[in-house]
């Protein structure tokens, strides 16, 4: 029964999710090619003033591509189910609401952690070929907020398309993006460190709108 | 035995709009039965209560003795239910949709599936996008036959069909209804399939239902025909359930004998001369007592 779940949602996803894998390896690469060719063209203590005192971060272009790569992969899974309401096929499967959504949600967060994981490596690549241990380190938990925002904008745009009614899905779209900007708010290293912990508290909670979400799309309401 | 569906005291509504108001009906085990209504007469809102879909205003709905609002995966795993305008997956293809649909029923017919769809003569890897409705419509009925359900819910089969899928469809639903405690309900346009398939049918009209057998409704239910040479209007009463004028000729359909609605007219200042009693198809019937708009 999962594995027909999972079955389903990777035949529809796999293309899409093959671009972003594309998509996310390009940036990584434009970004290395970039530093390399910084490195080349201007003096290493130039590149090291603007790395330490000016904290201007060299990876700064994929910071939005974890929250589009999380908003697309929703998109992608989502879209389809709600288009004539095909996400009744599914709802009539002998399995429970909660549970189906569950593995939808399993299998686009998985996915999305696959690409999280591919830009933090190829981040952390980079950064430990030219930079010191210490830069590397601090761009992953600079890099933390992006990602959570990449999450968080998978979970809001899941509960958007599924949420029948438009004020509720103007309301959250709101509340989401609230969120989400703090979460790019401020620059340089590790900006969001202090608060960090207490904002990835509310992850649970936004993990279960979802389930709301759903809920009302099978009762379909519209007030 | 446990009817399939029960519908008791049934109200719901669109925001003011009443669409139904104490709706009560039952559709027993092992029978066929037809909903039939006109075009926003709320066949689908209907089949989304049934189903869980659609949170009803109030009354309580039964299916296979469940709480429509709250089916068990069990009972669900029970239904064969077909979606308006025959929902499929359109990003799999013939063979990947037999594989999804599979790994959810333990007495999955593989046979029965295949069976279906090879008429076709489409390869299994043929997409559901790149169908026609009436291609969607066979690997539809496939994946519902395949589960060997014992209750069938199909809303409007025959949108966007031809003749020759309509009569496929309807073989099979025969065959199927023949393997015995098997119960149909089904929703469509084209009222004179149902002719050859129901044993029952709910007429619906604004909020309101008539649940009769099909053949006490063809034997009870009359047209009389007659000319006349004016503008007649005859309002809806117990007596005249439907009229219709068509330049001289007029139709007056009636639950009542003829010298009933031959007296009744009288009353009404109508004197039909030659008024004779018209046969009727389903649909003749059907618009009869639901008229045309």
């Amino acid at each position: 029964m999962i594995y027909s779940i999972f079955y389903k949602e990777w035949i529809k996803i796999r293309y899409f999710f093959l671009a972003l894998v594309c998509l996310n390896g390009a940036i990584c690469l434009k970004i290395w090619v970039d530093i390399r060719q910084q490195l080349q063209a201007e003096h290493a203590e130039m590149i090291w003033y603007q790395a330490i005192h000016i904290q201007s971060l060299f990876y700064s272009d994929i910071r939005y591509i974890p929250l589009l790569s999380g908003i697309c992969l929703a998109v992608v899974q989502f879209v389809p189910e709600i288009l004539q309401k095909r996400l009744r096929l599914s709802l009539h499967l002998p399995v429970d609401r909660e549970c189906l959504l569950a593995i939808f949600l399993a299998l686009g967060l998985g996915l999305y952690a696959v690409l999280a994981l591919l830009d933090t490596a190829a981040i952390w690549a980079v950064s430990r070929y030219y930079f010191p241990v210490e830069i590397a380190v601090s761009s992953l938990t600079t890099f933390l907020p992006w990602h959570y925002a990449g999450f968080v904008g998978y979970l809001g745009m899941s509960l958007i398309l599924l949420e029948p009614s438009w004020s509720r899905r103007v309301f959250v779209l709101l509340v989401f993006s609230g969120f989400i900007s703090l979460l790019f708010s401020g620059s340089g290293y590790c900006r969001l460190n202090p608060a960090l912990p207490w904002l990835m508290l509310l992850a649970p909670l936004f993990f279960l709108t979802v389930f709301q979400g759903g809920s009302r799309f099978q009762q379909g309401e519209v007030t | 035995m446990n009817p399939a569906i029960e519908v008791k005291h049934l109200c719901h509504q669109y925001g003011s709009q009443t669409i139904y108001r104490d709706l009560n009906f039952t559709v027993p085990t092992g029978t066929i039965c037809g909903l039939l209504g006109k075009n926003g007469q709320g066949k689908t809102t209907l089949v989304n209560i049934l189903m869980g879909f659609l949170k009803p205003s109030s009354g309580r709905c039964l299916v296979l003795g469940d709480d429509s609002f709250h089916l068990p995966p069990s009972t669900r795993a029970r239904i064969g239910l077909l979606h308006e305008g025959h929902l499929a997956y359109e990003f799999l293809t013939i063979a990947q949709t037999e594989r999804f649909f599979s790994g959810f029923y333990p007495g999955w017919e593989r046979e029965i599936f295949f069976d279906l769809v090879n008429k076709m003569g489409l390869s299994h890897d043929h997409k559901i996008c790149r169908m026609s409705c009436g291609q969607r419509s066979q690997v539809v009925l496939g994946v519902i036959m395949a589960q060997n359900p014992d209750l069938l819910i199909l809303d409007d089969y025959s949108m966007g069909l031809d003749a020759g899928y309509r009569r496929l469809f309807l073989d099979v639903l025969k065959d199927f209804a023949a393997l015995g405690n098997k119960t149909i309900f089904v929703t469509s346009h084209i009222v004179q399939d149902l002719e050859k398939l129901v044993d029952s049918m709910i007429f619906i009209d604004k909020g309101e239902i008539i649940q009769t057998e099909l053949d006490s409704f063809m034997n009870s239910f009359h047209c009389y025909d007659f000319e006349d040479g004016g503008e007649l209007s005859l309002a809806k009463d117990e007596v005249i359930r439907g009229f219709e004028q068509r330049g001289e000729r007029i139709s007056v359909f009636s639950f009542a004998d003829k010298e009933t609605v031959q007296s009744h007219l009288d009353s009404m200042g109508v004197h039909p001369k030659k008024m004779r009693e018209k046969k009727m198809s389903l649909e003749d019937a059907f618009i009869g007592l639901m008229g045309k708009y």
